[in-house]
Parts: C-alpha cells; sequence; structure tokens
C-alpha cells in the first residue's frame, strides 16, 4: 500500500488558478482511476478533476472555494499500485499530447513489484494475469471472485469487455469529440450542397477596409467575412437557423429557432478541436466580428473558453486554410443544423463574359440537417451566401 | 567339435592367454583411472571360457555375468570395440552405454550380461525356448558364479528349464567365493551341481581350469542338448586369480606363492600339456608374444577413440525418436 | 452385438496369434484359460507350444520372456495381479526396459506383459493395488491402460506390433463390462489419448476403469451447468501433453483423477507437467482425486470408502469452478 499524492494536473495550455468548486468523493471512499475526485473552476468552464490512482481517498487538502494552482496536491489516496506506476497515470485533462495521460500500464510486474516491496500480494490466477497483461488491465483494479478472493479468468474477462484494449486512453477533449462526432454521424441525418466562392471582391474590400479601421483593430480575414455572410444568410434564412430537438419518433420532438445569428468557427488545437461561439453576429460589423473572433480564438487556445461561449450556436464555419484540400466535407457539431466547410483558395480559370480569366476561389460545402431543412433550401442558403461574399455590401 | 588336433589345442592356448592379456591390460587401465566404475576380472577362469565356448557355433546365443569379458572374447567379440566399451567410447560394443558389467555384441551371439547376480539366467534359458519354438537349431549357454544359488532366480530357472526341456547350458564357474564371503557362509550345499538332481537336470562337477577337460566335458553336454535332452548344469571348480599378469612375476613373489600358482594356473598346466605333447617352450612364447601384440594393439586404438556425444544420450531408450519425444 | 471385456480382449490375442506365428502367450494358468478366462480356447485353438502355462515363478517367466523376446518370438506375458509383478521386478526393471538402451541400440525387446489392478470388493491389500506409477517411472517401458472393452482390443494389438517392452494393465471392474466391437476398429496410437467427453469448463484426466466413474461425473456436472471434457489417457508412459495442452489451453482448469494412491500417483506427475508447461494457462491450481494413503482393506465397506467414486469428482470438481 502507498499513499499517493492527487495533484491538480493541467488544464489547458497555461492555467493560473482553479477554484474548487466541489468534492465528488469523501475521505474513506474507494475511487477507482479515472472515475472523477472533485470539481474545479477554470477561465474556460468547470473541469472534473480525475483520481489519478485506485484505492481509497484518505485525506482532503483543500476546500471548496480554495483556489489551487497546477501541481498543488489536493488529497491523499491510499492505493496498491506501486509508486511508480501510480505516478504514471497521475495527470488529467488537457490539450497537449505529451501530457496526455499514458494508458494504465500494464500492472503484472509493478504488482509483483509491489508485493515484494509492501508485503501485500494480489491473488490472481496465472491465466487470469496473462490476460491482464495482454490487456493492460491493472489487476489490483479489479475484484477477485475466487478462492480467498483470487482474481480468476472471469474477473478479468469482464473488465476487458468494457475496457478498451491497450492503447491511448482518450484525453477529454477527445473523448468529447469522439462522442459528438459518433452522434452526429448517427442521429442526424446529414446531406450537403457544394458551391464555388470567387475571393475577388472580399480581397478588395480587405485592402480597402482596412486603413479605414481605428487603430488596435485586428486585421479582418476571410473567416470574418465568413462568419458575417453566413449570420446575415441564417437571418434572411430562418429555417436554417433552428435546431432539432427529440426523437422523430416522439411527439414532443420540436424544431427551435434560434433568436440571433450565432455562428461557431472551428478552431483547431493540439490534438482537438474547439469550436467557440460567436453570438449575434448579425448586428456586428466586420471590425468587431473581427475583434470578437481575435478575443474568442485566443481564449480557445489559451482554454479560457467560457462555457456560453461553446453554446447556442446553429451553424460552424471549418475552414481548414491554405494548407486544406479542395473541399470537404465537415460534420455538423451536435446539436447544431449546418457547418459550413471551406476547401482553400485556388487561382483557377473560370468564365466571365465569354472570356476566360483567372479569379481566386474556394469550394464551399454545407452540410445541412435533414430534419431541420431539405435540399432546396440548403441550396438557397448557399446560393444566398456566396451572392453576398461575392458583393460589395459590407460594412466595417 | 571332434577330437581336436594340436594345431586347435596350440589355438586355445593363445586364446587363454588372449583374455589372460586383455584382463591384466583392463586392471592396468583401471588402476591408472582411466576405466570408470568397478570392471570385474576374470583372471585365472580363462579354462572355463575357452573351453565352453570353442564347443559353440556362432548362432549360440550366449550371456553371462558381471564377471564376462572372457567369455565375450571367447565368443569371438572384437578385441578393441571390448575394450572400448569398458572403456566407455563411442566404439564400443555397445557405444559406450553398457560397460564393463553390460557387455553385448548381437553379431556374435553375445545377449548380454549382468550386474544383478542370476539376473539372467532366467533370460538364457528364455532364448532357449525361442529357439525351441522356432524350430531352430542353435542352444543358449548362461555363465554364472557359485553366489547366485542363492537367489530365488536360479532355482526358479532351473525348474522351468527341466519343466519345458529347454536346450540352455548352465555354467558356473564356482571359485568358492561370492561377494567377499566363501561358499561355506553361503550355502550348505558345497557343490552347485547338487541343485540339479531335484530338478532332474543333467550334470557333472569338473576342475575348470583343466581346459581339456573343459573342452570335452562341454562338449559332451552341449551334445545332449542339441539333442533335445533339456538343460545341463556344468560346474566348472575354479579359483580368483586376482592381481596377476605377464610381466608380473618377477618382482615379489615367494617360492611358495609362484608354485601354487604355477599348480592352478589354467595357462600354466595347458602349457604343461603341450610341452608333453612336444611343442617346443618357444612356439609357447610365440603364441604367447602374438597374442599380446594383439591386445596391446586393441588396446592402444581403443584408447584413441572417441568418447561419445553427449548430444547423443537419449538414443535408444525406445526405438521410436517419436515415442521419446512424446515423453518429453 | 455386445461382448465382455475379457471376450474382446480374448478376441483380439486370438487374431494377433493367427496373424503372427512370432506370437506366443505365456503365463501361471494361461493355457487353462487365464484366471480371469481371457485366454480361454486360445491353447486348443493356436496349439500347446503357442500359449503355455508356467510355474508360479514370477521372476523366471518375465526373464524367459524376455530372453525369447530378444530371439524372435513376440510373447504376451500374463501376470496374474499386478501386485506380483513385484516379484518380476529385477527383470522388468533391470533387463527389459533396459535392454536396448544399454545394448546400444543391438537388441530390442518386443514382450507385452498383461496385468490388470484394482479393487473389487473383498480381495484385500495384496491383490487390489494399482501400482502403475512404479512402472512410468522406468525408461524404456511402455505403459498402457485401456478404459473400455474396444480400447483394450485396439490398444492390445497395437501393443503386440509396437516392438518395444509394453506393460498393459488392465482393470478387474472392468472384465465384464460391455461393448460392440466395430467391425473395423482402427488401432489407437501408443502414446496418443483421446477425448472420451468434450466440454469446456474442466478438462478431467483419467484412466483405466477411472473414465468410466469420470464420465458419470461429467454427466452430473452438466446438469449443473459445469462443462466437463473427459481425457482418457490410454497411454500412461509416454504421456501424450499435446492433448492435454490443447484441453488445459480452453477449459484452464484441471482434475486428475485415478484409483491409485494420491501420493507419488500418475496425477503426480502430470500435475507437475501441467504447472511447468501450462502454467499461463490456469485459472485454478491443478487438482487429484486419488485414493487415501492406505492399503486396501478386507471388508467392502472399508473399500468403499476409499476408493474414488463420481461424487468426489463432482465435489472436487464443483470446488474447482468457485
Amino acid at each position: 500500500m502507498t499513499q499517493v499524492a492527487q495533484e491538480i494536473p493541467k488544464i489547458g495550455l497555461v492555467m493560473e488558478a482553479v477554484k474548487v468548486v466541489r468534492w465528488l468523493k469523501a475521505v474513506g471512499d474507494a475511487v477507482i482511476a479515472g472515475e472523477p475526485l472533485l470539481e474545479v473552476e477554470s477561465e474556460k468552464s468547470i473541469v472534473e478533476i480525475e483520481a489519478a490512482v485506485t484505492g481509497r481517498l484518505t485525506e482532503i487538502l483543500v476546500q471548496v472555494d480554495d483556489e489551487v494552482t497546477v501541481g498543488v496536491q489536493v488529497a491523499w489516496i491510499e492505493s496498491a499500485e506501486a509508486p511508480t506506476a501510480a505516478l504514471a497515470t497521475l495527470s488529467g485533462p488537457t490539450a497537449k499530447p505529451r501530457t496526455t495521460p499514458e494508458p494504465a500500464p500494464p500492472q503484472v510486474a509493478a504488482t509483483t513489484g509491489s508485493a515484494a516491496r509492501d508485503g501485500e500480494r494480489i491473488r490472481s490466477s496465472p491465466v487470469a494475469r496473462k490476460l491482464a497483461a495482454e490487456r493492460g488491465v491493472a489487476l489490483g483494479t479489479l475484484a477477485g471472485t475466487g478462492p480467498g478472493g483470487r482474481i480468476q479468468l472471469e474477473d478479468v474477462r469482464r473488465v476487458v469487455d468494457t475496457t478498451p484494449p491497450a492503447g491511448e486512453t482518450l484525453s477529454p477533449m477527445r473523448r468529447a469529440l469522439a462522442r459528438a462526432m459518433t452522434l452526429s454521424n448517427a442521429a442526424i441525418p446529414q446531406f450537403n450542397v457544394s458551391q464555388s466562392v470567387d475571393w475577388t471582391e472580399v480581397q478588395f474590400l480587405r485592402r480597402e477596409l482596412m486603413p479605414t479601421l481605428p487603430a488596435g483593430t485586428p486585421k479582418i480575414s476571410v473567416n470574418d467575412f465568413l462568419l458575417s455572410a453566413v449570420a446575415r444568410t441564417l437571418m434572411e434564412y430562418p429555417e436554417l437557423n433552428a435546431t432539432f430537438s427529440g426523437d422523430p419518433d416522439s411527439p414532443h420532438a420540436r424544431i427551435v429557432p434560434s433568436k440571433g445569428a450565432h455562428v461557431g468557427l472551428v478552431i483547431a488545437v493540439d490534438n482537438g478541436l474547439l469550436v467557440p461561439v460567436i453570438h449575434d453576429v448579425e448586428r456586428l460589423g466586420l471590425a468587431d466580428v473581427a475583434r470578437r473572433r481575435e478575443e474568442c480564438v485566443e481564449r480557445a487556445l489559451k482554454g479560457r473558453l467560457k462555457r456560453d461561449e461553446m453554446e447556442g450556436a446553429t451553424i460552424s464555419i471549418s475552414n481548414l486554410g491554405a494548407q486544406g484540400p479542395d473541399r470537404f466535407t465537415a460534420l455538423i457539431n451536435p446539436p447544431q443544423s449546418a457547418i459550413l466547410a471551406v476547401g482553400r483558395q485556388r487561382e483557377c480559370v473560370v468564365a466571365r463574359d465569354g472570356a476566360a480569366v483567372i479569379r481566386p476561389q474556394s469550394e464551399l460545402t454545407l452540410t445541412v440537417d435533414h430534419r431541420v431543412a431539405d435540399g432546396r433550401l440548403a441550396a438557397q442558403f448557399l446560393a444566398r451566401l456566396v451572392a453576398l461574399l461575392e458583393a460589395r455590401d459590407w460594412h466595417a | 567339435m571332434t577330437e581336436p588336433t594340436l594345431s586347435d589345442w596350440k589355438a586355445m592356448y593363445r586364446a587363454l592367454w588372449r583374455i589372460r592379456l586383455f584382463e591384466g591390460q583392463v586392471q592396468r587401465f583401471a588402476a591408472a583411472g582411466e576405466i570408470p566404475g568397478f570392471p570385474h576380472l576374470s583372471t585365472g577362469q580363462e579354462a572355463v571360457a575357452v573351453g565352453v565356448c570353442t564347443q559353440l557355433e556362432l548362432e549360440d546365443v550366449l550371456f553371462t555375468s558381471h564377471r564376462g569379458h572372457g567369455h565375450v572374447l571367447a565368443k569371438g567379440a572384437d578385441l578393441e570395440a571390448t575394450f572400448a566399451e569398458i572403456l566407455g567410447r563411442a566404439t564400443g560394443l555397445c557405444g559406450g552405454r553398457g560397460g564393463s558389467m553390460h557387455l553385448v555384441d548381437a553379431v556374435h551371439g553375445v545377449l548380454g550380461a549382468t550386474g544383478v547376480v542370476a539376473g539372467n539366467l532366467s533370460l538364457a534359458a528364455g532364448a532357449a525356448w525361442a529357439a525351441q519354438a522356432l524350430g531352430r537349431r542353435n542352444i543358449s549357454v548362461v555363465f554364472f558364479g557359485d553366489g547366485a544359488t542363492g537367489a530365488g532366480a536360479f532355482h526358479e530357472t532351473l525348474n522351468l528349464a527341466a519343466l519345458w526341456h529347454l536346450p540352455v547350458l548352465f555354467v558356473c564357474e564356482n571359485n568358492g567365493v561370492a561377494e567377499f564371503t566363501t561358499r561355506e557362509e553361503h550355502s550348505n550345499v558345497k557343490f552347485v551341481s547338487s541343485f540339479a538332481a531335484p530338478y532332474d537336470i543333467a550334470t557333472k562337477t569338473i576342475d575348470g581350469n583343466d581346459l581339456p577337460a573343459v573342452f570335452a566335458a562341454a562338449g559332451e553336454a552341449i551334445g545332449t542338448l542339441r539333442g533335445g535332452a533339456g538343460p545341463y548344469l556344468l560346474e566348472c571348480m575354479t579359483f580368483r586369480m586376482a592381481g596377476h599378469y605377464v610381466g608380473d612375476s618377477q618382482q615379489y613373489r615367494t617360492k611358495d606363492e609362484l608354485a601354487a600358482i604355477r599348480e592352478k594356473c589354467p595357462i600354466e598346466r595347458l602349457g604343461r600339456v603341450l610341452l608333453a605333447r612336444g611343442v617346443e617352450q618357444a612356439t609357447l612364447d610365440a603364441l604367447g608374444e602374438s597374442a599380446k601384440a594383439e591386445v596391446l594393439q586393441a588396446v592402444e586404438r581403443a584408447r584413441a577413440a572417441p568418447h561419445p556425444d553427449p548430444a547423443t544420450v537419449l538414443d535408444h531408450v525406445y526405438r521410436s525418436p517419436a515415442l521419446a519425444a512424446i515423453q518429453g | 452385438m455386445q461382448h465382455t471385456f475379457i471376450e474382446i480382449l480374448r478376441r483380439a490375442l486370438d487374431e494377433e496369434l493367427a496373424r503372427d506365428p512370432a506370437v506366443h502367450l505365456l503365463g501361471e494358468d494361461v493355457a487353462a484359460g487365464g484366471a480371469f478366462g481371457v485366454t480361454k480356447g486360445l491353447a486348443q485353438k493356436h496349439g500347446a507350444t503357442r500359449v503355455r502355462n508356467t510355474p508360479i515363478s514370477e521372476a523366471a517367466i518375465t526373464g524367459l520372456a524376455t530372453g525369447a523376446a530378444l530371439c524372435g518370438l513376440k510373447p504376451v506375458l500374463e501376470i496374474m495381479f499386478i501386485d506380483f509383478a513385484t516379484l518380476a521386478m529385477d527383470c522388468l526393471v533391470n533387463q527389459t526396459a533396459k535392454y536396448r538402451y544399454m545394448s546400444g541400440g543391438q537388441l530390442a525387446v518386443p514382450l507385452v506383459v498383461r496385468t490388470q489392478a484394482g479393487a473389487a470388493g473383498g480381495a484385500a491389500a495384496q491383490h487390489s493395488q494399482s501400482l502403475e506409477s512404479w512402472f512410468i517411472h522406468v525408461p524404456g517401458l511402455i505403459v498402457v491402460a485401456p478404459s473400455t472393452p474396444v480400447e483394450a482390443y485396439g490398444l492390445l494389438k497395437s501393443a503386440i506390433r509396437l516392438g518395444e517392452p509394453v506393460l498393459f494393465i488392465e482393470h478387474k471392474r472392468l472384465y465384464t463390462m460391455k461393448e460392440e466391437l466395430p467391425e473395423t476398429a482402427a488401432l489407437p496410437e501408443i502414446g496418443r489419448s483421446r477425448i472420451a467427453r468434450s466440454g469446456t469448463d474442466v478438462t478431467l484426466i483419467a484412466y483405466s476403469a477411472m473414465v468410466q466413474t469420470a464420465l458419470e461425473a461429467a454427466q452430473s456436472l452438466e446438469g449443473e451447468g459445469i462443462s466437463v471434457e473427459v481425457i482418457d489417457l490410454r497411454t500412461l508412459l509416454p504421456l501424450d501433453m499435446a492433448t492435454i495442452a490443447a484441453s488445459v489451453s480452453k477449459t484452464h482448469r484441471v482434475l486428475i483423477a485415478h484409483e491409485a494412491v494420491l501420493n507419488g500417483g500418475m496425477g503426480a506427475e502430470i500435475a507437475a507437467r501441467i504447472g511447468e508447461e501450462l502454467f499461463d494457462e490456469l485459472d485454478a491450481p491443478v487438482m487429484r482425486v486419488g485414493c487415501p494413503f492406505s492399503p486396501i482393506p478386507f471388508a467392502p465397506e472399508l473399500e468403499r470408502v476409499l476408493l474414488p467414486g463420481a461424487a468426489d469428482l463432482v465435489r472436487a470438481a464443483k470446488r474447482m469452478c468457485q
């Protein structure tokens, strides 16, 4: 038996301090590695801190409303695992892959080691140990049903069926993404429509508008134009500015309209995505959109998004940028109803007034929830969006 | 064999020397530590081996005891291969697996030697039974010491051999000593031939150091066997002549000792018989030297032979390697 | 049509006598039919030279059979009770088993020693033993223990044709067992065990009469939701670890059952081998059921208490599956 310190892990890139909000376990409770132990509030949101090891919570070191920083010990857990093994699992939800929690290491050697060291033996049958080693199951996490509490094959099999095989366990972000995308694929009947957009006007406006903006205004990016155009189009096509709620078979199923144009922007972070939402974009001029966009992205990259900054959108924009593909189809981010995938800008040969000219273009692919809108609406929306982007009707 | 010629006697004389000298070499190299285990010497008992075996055919089969080098050689086994086996070399009769006490030379009908006293009397009877059952002409011979009469197997086998009329010749070399005690302490029965009558077996007791006597008695016995008369027990009174071999006699013997040896030694006695029949001493010496040369050469070759390959240690436990493999 | 073990065994001997003139039967009362009637009529049919009575001389007749085997016969020697094998031990152990090896491969002993073992109610301590584990300890011997009449038929023929010294151990209580002999009964390979019953939860290893007991226990355990795989060893030496390994890799639990006393019994050897070679497959320690460490008493109720029965196997299997 070893006493293992439960520390506050790094949440996001930089984390100054978090506040203890709620203990989810009490002293004396059994805890299992990965189980939520306490809640802390960060700039981003309320975050659950997971137990680093399996064992028994023996001491709580910080109270509700205490402020703690990364590395602070908040509790002691009495664990049957060897200290080194425990430390290996000591990392919580994070955005950086380097600190992604390691897979539960094959505990066989560690267990034997701890037996030699601690005098506490885990009784297990050879074939149970073999399967546990193969599948990376920590014997210490199992309850043995054999004689004298011996861990037997079926005890390992029971866990193995619900435990993922040896490999990387998921960070909370990856798990959230996986859940969301699985839900999206399973629950939302998605179709897509595509159209090219000519960036000539947008490029012109960017050059023209910049000098007129107040100092300190961030550079207006293509995404700002997209955000703005999407917002305006949403207001013109309110049927798409809604979300589907409930089971189609159920009498409680509804389409919930949104009151403003709240648009998400897909941001790539280390080992994942975040989709901050800018609310009421239809009320913002381009400069304000740019400002809001910049703030959002900065906070997102720092892992400091507030919860309401991640909710409320009916549509998101995913722009993979200059390194992206010509075109792609994005999956809708539930509970939104649509997502716009923006392919990379290319110089294309197009026909204009009977002549072949070269224009900067991208492929836009709009994925739509078919429960909310059908093809005609989607096509119209997209056409209008493109028209707006190709026009000069903009306000800074 | 019909009445032997002088030439036959001279050959038998040389054969006696051959065994005497061979045993001398065994003793020499055992003392030098080159021979593993504990070889038993038949020095002094050569006449029994030569006298009986000269009367045997190649097809006749022979069993012997732990003191069997002489019998094995007299039956025709190769000198070098026999010495190599005693040394435990790969070129030995049994590839080094048997050793001094378990010499087997199937090609010459030497079917085995046992270190368990009286252990193979019944095997010899069995070999005789096989000959009888298969309608073959060959007989079976087994050599054993007087100590064997203490074993139940001796009596069981005599009984069975007689009952089944088996063509087996039981040859007892009664040297008056069994292991380290004299016969008087082993049995009230002085002569082993006394055991024959109760089982209704033909028998004779002779002077085992008198080669012509052994030769004659063996011939007679074998004749009855081949005639289907059933088993025969031939008791040969002899002595154990430990420690005496050519080249040793000049060292420390007293006159009395030398005289006593000369009186008993079968080589000395046959020599006297041959001299009396007109054979020259020089001829006798030459026969001795010839045997000596043969023995020494064979021994040197055997000593130079390769040792067995340890990788083969599990060979021949069973015929089929598959059986051995399953057993793991 | 069904025949008893004795009748089927007699048929095997009869056929081998007819097939190979080198085959000869010998033993006490063998020409008269044998103590259990196995050789009845064979002397009359094949001749007095092929089937012979011997005096009560286990040592001599074993040597006789061995010597004959060295010289071209294929003797099938009957030792009436395995308890009397004690009298034949010098020959069996020091000569018969070792001839091929000591002679460096020059000679072989194609000999079958038929004997019988086991308790059958009132035979008492000197006529009821199961001594097979003495013989698996002797390199050079083959030890076979058939479990049914049809098995015995094939195994005896295989033994006679094998060309090695085989101890063929029958069981008193099986002599009256009846079975139908198929017209084209295959000859089982010496050294290969058989799966008498397939299962998934426990491997139950048995031989000789215990196989029937094991099958009975397996049937009972099936009703309680425990699926037992019964292995009939057939050959005790050499041991077929391949069949055992395949079964243990499936069930992960092993129970070994024999009538012989537990201490130093066949089960001890098998358990040690399984521990060595199949350790990572085990979900529970290897268990053995055998006779307690006592001579077999005369009174039937005392004997009954000692001998392992189906209930003992069931109890042991259930304990293993806890």
